[in-house]
């Protein structure tokens, strides 16, 4: 790498969607070198829809283009964009904060690092956007703390702003002032989730809060704040500049535009995929990944990072659209695709998301931190060939005891989610652990089957 | 052991960038943690007295944050992703790899020569590159055995405490680099 900035990446780092196409409406420019420089983002249109924004649209006339390009965020709950925007009071005097979700974590998900660390100035072009479209003037990136080339490059990209004046009093010599400060995580899950994130972001224990107030009404420092992914905000540049109706072609139904897919686990090219909204897993999984392995087939696949629920193979042709996911059981989350083949076992991969929330739990809500620990110890004596039919009966039980708003946040669904998921697609698998101490995929140490004890 | 001079001047520094001083706990924490390699109850309470916060306020913070260490670990500490889209890419093997090479038993033992440690760690956004880890602030991709045994080589022969110099900000290592270009 000699002779390279230090931010710059390695070819290989694309894994993923650059390049021009007609639905890459993120990542055309991926690839270009030294994109992540703002001269370079420059002389490629970058900004262009800040400076369109601050000197030729009204706050309203850009919500109105959020609102119309049906852009709903993507960072787990798919909750509408232009909606969320309009939760913001507009009469209450004193600052108010653009807040944004960089702490990547759920597992399986990996797009606003690949986002970030092909274009930083594509996310702080849309944070900046999304100041003037809510009357703030300081955005704060929270990003997971874990992240140190990303983080060098937003700190290089931020100053590169404030020396061109972009980040400033007079952006483009419009009298407005804009801000972006980084603020890092320390390796905890919960702080993805909005309200612990705004708890940490005030230096305290990243514990929820309950609901109400909104974050929008009493965010960040008890002021009004608007909270949106890495993802959401990046859309915004192509929608001032398209408009939101050009947007709202892409995609179907109430699932508007592209989105990018991370996708991992057992494909022969894991990467991150822009696609528009409504093309199957099959397409993702099959085609653009790759498939499995040669010879494998694919078991399961999360479609939206761990915390959606797990679909079987012959459930492919689910398309990406968020509704019709939520009609097969599952959701759009994160849009982490997390691929499984048959060489694997879905309990161990059960036991492992488990173990996975069981340890990010908070602790401040018992139906989460008392039903992870049970779950957890539940399958590793399963796994351990300690199981029974009450084993099986402590996980159905745990699993609905974790679920329906009984946690104060969505931590606990999530887990009661890996558990009813698994047990309703691979029962088998699960009473073959645990009654007769046999692994149906051969993956675990225990005695095989066909074979005598 | 102490703050130095330096790592002091740059907590002072830290309010002035926060709407309220709590917020500028964890951003010092982390000088701290940079400068002494762990968190020692001593440097928790000087933190806590140059933010002008409550002790038992900064160490409930810093024991909530997994990125914090409340004990010394090697000097080269590897973190390895072993959720699942890195299990399912051999991760399990890539752990039981470094047990063996640095000799250690279990996550956060601290090898004999006192340089190595190791810990197992959740997802850490960069499943499609699995199996993966971060170490020298910095992530490696793709691991085998082979790409671990070269790290330790590299580590082994360069000189003592040159992973952990300087602070946050420091300028890029030269293992920083090794890991993203492989
Ligand atoms: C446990 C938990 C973890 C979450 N982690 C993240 C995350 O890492 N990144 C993210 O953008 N949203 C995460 N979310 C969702 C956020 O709470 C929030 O809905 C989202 O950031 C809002 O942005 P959006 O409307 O643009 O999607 C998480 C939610 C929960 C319950
Ligand atoms: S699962 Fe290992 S980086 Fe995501």
């Amino acid at each position: 790498m000699a002779g390279e900035t230090r931010a710059s990446l390695a070819p290989d780092d694309l894994r993923g969607s650059h390049g021009p196409a007609r639905h890459h409406l993120l990542t055309s420019l991926f690839g270009t070198p030294d994109l992540h420089r703002l001269a370079v983002y420059r002389e490629h249109g970058g900004y262009r829809s800040l400076e369109k924004a601050l000197k030729e649209m009204t706050p309203d006339q850009i919500h109105a283009e959020v609102k119309a390009s049906g852009l709903r965020g993507r960072g787990g709950a798919g909750f509408p964009t232009g909606t969320k925007w309009s939760f913001i009071p507009k009469d209450v005097p004193g600052p108010r904060y653009v807040v944004v979700n960089f702490d990547e974590a759920e597992p399986g998900t990996c797009k606003d690092r690949y986002l970030v660390e092909h274009s930083p100035h594509l996310l702080l072009e849309g944070a900046c956007i999304a100041q003037y479209a809510i009357g703030s003037h300081q955005a704060w990136i929270y990003i997971r703390g874990e992240y140190d080339r990303p983080y060098r490059m937003l700190v290089e990209a931020i100053e590169e702003l404030r020396q061109a004046g972009i980040l400033g009093p007079r952006p483009f010599g419009v009298d407005y002032p804009l801000d972006v400060q980084l603020y890092r995580g320390h390796g905890a899950y919960i702080c993805g989730e909005e309200t612990a994130l705004l708890e940490s972001l005030e230096g305290k224990r990243a514990q929820p809060r309950s609901r109400p107030p909104f974050p929008a009404v009493k965010g960040a420092w008890g002021r009004p704040t608007l909270l949106n992914n890495v993802e959401t905000l990046a859309n915004l540049p192509w929608i001032v500049d398209h408009g939101g109706a050009e947007y709202a072609g892409f995609g179907v139904e109430r699932s508007r535009g592209t989105r990018l897919l991370s996708v991992s686990g057992n494909v022969q090219r894991p990467g991150v995929y822009e696609v528009e909204l409504g093309v199957t897993f099959r397409h993702v999984i099959m085609e653009l990944a790759g498939g499995p392995p040669p010879g494998r087939r694919v078991k399961a696949f999360w479609p939206g990072g761990s915390s959606a629920p797990v679909l079987p193979e012959s459930m492919l042709d689910v398309s990406t659209d968020l509704d019709e996911l939520a009609r097969v059981g599952s959701m759009g989350g994160s849009g982490g695709v997390i691929v499984m083949d048959d060489s694997h076992c879905v309990v161990k991969a059960a036991r492992r998301l488990i173990r996975f929330y069981a340890h990010e739990s908070c602790g401040k809500c018992t139906p989460c931190r008392v039903g992870t620990n049970w779950a957890e110890r539940t399958f590793e004596r399963i796994l351990r060939g300690e199981g029974t039919v009450a084993d099986l009966q402590i996980l159905d039980h745990v699993q609905d005891a974790l679920q329906n708003g009984r946690c104060l946040c969505g931590l606990g669904d999530s887990a009661g989610w890996v558990i009813m998921s698994t047990m309703k697609h691979f029962r088998e698998e699960y009473e073959a652990h645990a009654l007769r101490n046999q692994c149906l995929a051969g993956e675990c140490n225990v005695q095989r089957v066909g074979a005598h004890a | 052991m102490a703050l130095s001079k330096h790592a002091i001047e740059e907590i002072k520094a830290l309010p002035q960038r926060f709407p309220e001083i709590r917020s500028a706990v964890v951003p010092a924490l982390d000088i701290a943690q940079e400068e002494l390699g762990y968190l020692t109850p001593e440097a928790m309470s000087e933190v806590a007295s140059l933010l002008q916060v409550d002790p038992g306020y900064v160490e409930g913070v810093a024991t909530f944050y997994t990125l914090f260490h409340l004990e010394p670990v090697g000097e080269h500490h590897f973190y390895v992703c072993t959720n699942l889209s890195c299990m399912l890419r051999g991760a399990e093997e890539i752990c039981e790899h470094i047990r063996r090479r640095i000799g250690v038993s279990r996550e956060r033992e601290i090898s004999a020569d006192g340089r190595f440690s190791y810990e197992e760690v959740e997802c850490l956004g960069a499943c499609e590159f699995a199996p993966m880890m971060r170490y020298a602030h910095a992530y490696h991709y793709e691991l085998t055995p082979e790409k671990i045994d070269a790290l330790i080589e590299a580590a082994r022969s360069a000189r003592p405490a040159s992973a952990r110099a300087g602070v946050i900000d420091r300028p890029e290592s030269q293992e920083a680099e090794q890991g993203h270009g492989r």
